[in-house]
């Protein structure tokens, strides 16, 4: 971001772009909205409160992958970090920094939600439930989705794709899948 | 020298992921409400990822270019008639109405498959349209809003903007399913 390319401004140029990996992220985004109607149970019935860290914890990948892709977008734009899967210094800072804050910002939504749900007297809350469920599907998906992220970030850089407008919504929606379906995983087998 | 600092990352991250949580949480809260209209009808959950994961790249390519333009200084922060921003904006609607016609239309397949009958399947496709079209008109307005502010006091719109307002699109997003939802389909 912020690298002074010029880059035609037309009106077309931008829909045609956009729309392309919009309508792949639009199916993708069904996917997840399947995996969660079919949590409709438990949602509902066995893990009351649950729901709270949904919105939250989906959005929470989108914004640690979505700033890492850019990062490492702008990196490889300025020859920060080499176009190559080889563990360089900056690409680890990148890479650890998104796994902690994917570990302390997931365990914070965990316990947030089990607060909120209590202040608002949402019954028979499993707290332990949904704080191992939201520390768990956030860590998982989190150390997927970086792996995935720093080889789209190169694949992207080196097909010449706007890492603004295609990295980071394609990241941001495959992490949305995947949050959704590890959270439907540990639900199912932790409680 | 490292360009990167682990500490600086976390440090500039992580109150803002916190606050992003806590809008994001709100966006639950209205959903647990509702759980009766869930049960009677499941389809709004199906729903809830797709309005607010397209709303959420719709808006993150807007700020991400805003971003990029006010930098390159095509865009000023200041409202008013702006060639370039005006390019931006009207993009940024044609993209939103092809993808959520899109989106609508699967929807509209999948209630018919599921048996939902021809009207109450095409309600439902205008139900999902319309919601997203208020969500997206409102969630671009906190973008245009939020980049020209961080760029006046010089925050990173990728670490700040970007995630603040995809927490204010998860909100708009379930608030305009459920109220369009509940009115078109009566649940």
């Amino acid at each position: 971001m912020g690298v002074a390319m010029p880059r035609e401004l037309s009106v077309k140029t931008i829909v045609i772009q956009g729309l392309a990996i919009l309508l792949l992220c639009a199916i993708i985004e069904i996917f997840a909205g399947n995996v969660l109607e079919r949590m409709k149970e438990q949602l509902a019935v066995t893990l009351p409160g649950l729901i709270l860290a949904i919105p939250p914890l989906l959005d929470l990948r989108g914004n640690i992958n979505g700033a890492l892709a850019s990062r490492l977008g702008t990196a490889l734009n300025t020859g920060v970090i080499e176009p190559k899967l080889s563990m360089s210094a900056e690409l680890k800072v990148n890479i650890i920094s998104s796994m902690i804050l994917s570990f302390l910002a997931s365990a914070t939504i965990g316990l947030l939600a089990v607060g909120v749900g209590t202040l608002f007297g949402i019954t028979s809350i499993n707290v332990l439930g949904i704080v191992t469920i939201a520390i768990i599907a956030g860590v998982v998906s989190g150390i997927i989705l970086a792996a995935i992220t720093v080889v789209v970030a190169i694949f992207a850089y080196v097909r010449g794709w706007d890492p603004d407008n295609v990295t980071a919504p394609l990241m941001a929606t495959i992490g949305d899948f995947l949050t959704m379906i590890s959270i439907f995983l540990v639900a199912i087998l932790v409680v | 020298m490292a360009v990167y600092s682990l500490r600086r990352i976390l440090w500039e991250s992580y109150p803002i992921l916190v606050l992003c949580a806590v809008i994001s949480l709100s966006a639950g809260l209205i959903l647990d409400s509702q759980m009766g209209s869930i049960k009677a009808f499941p389809l709004i959950l199906v729903m809830v990822p797709p309005i607010n994961g397209i709303n959420n790249n719709v808006c993150s390519i807007l700020g991400a270019r805003l971003a990029s333009a006010l930098h390159m200084g095509t865009v000023e922060p200041k409202l008013g008639k702006q060639k370039v921003l005006r390019k931006n904006t009207r993009a940024t609607w044609l993209m939103s109405i092809g993808v959520f016609w899109f989106t609508s239309a699967i929807f509209f397949g999948m209630a018919l498959i599921t048996g939902m009958g021809l009207s109450r399947s095409i309600m439902l496709m205008f139900a999902f349209f319309a919601a997203s079209m208020v969500a997206i008109a409102v969630t671009m307005g906190c973008t245009i809003g939020l980049a020209f502010l961080s760029y006046i006091r010089g925050l990173d719109p990728d670490n700040v903007v970007i995630p603040i307002v995809t927490s204010i699109g998860d909100v708009m997003g379930v608030t305009c399913l459920i109220i369009a939802i509940k009115i078109v389909m009566g649940v």
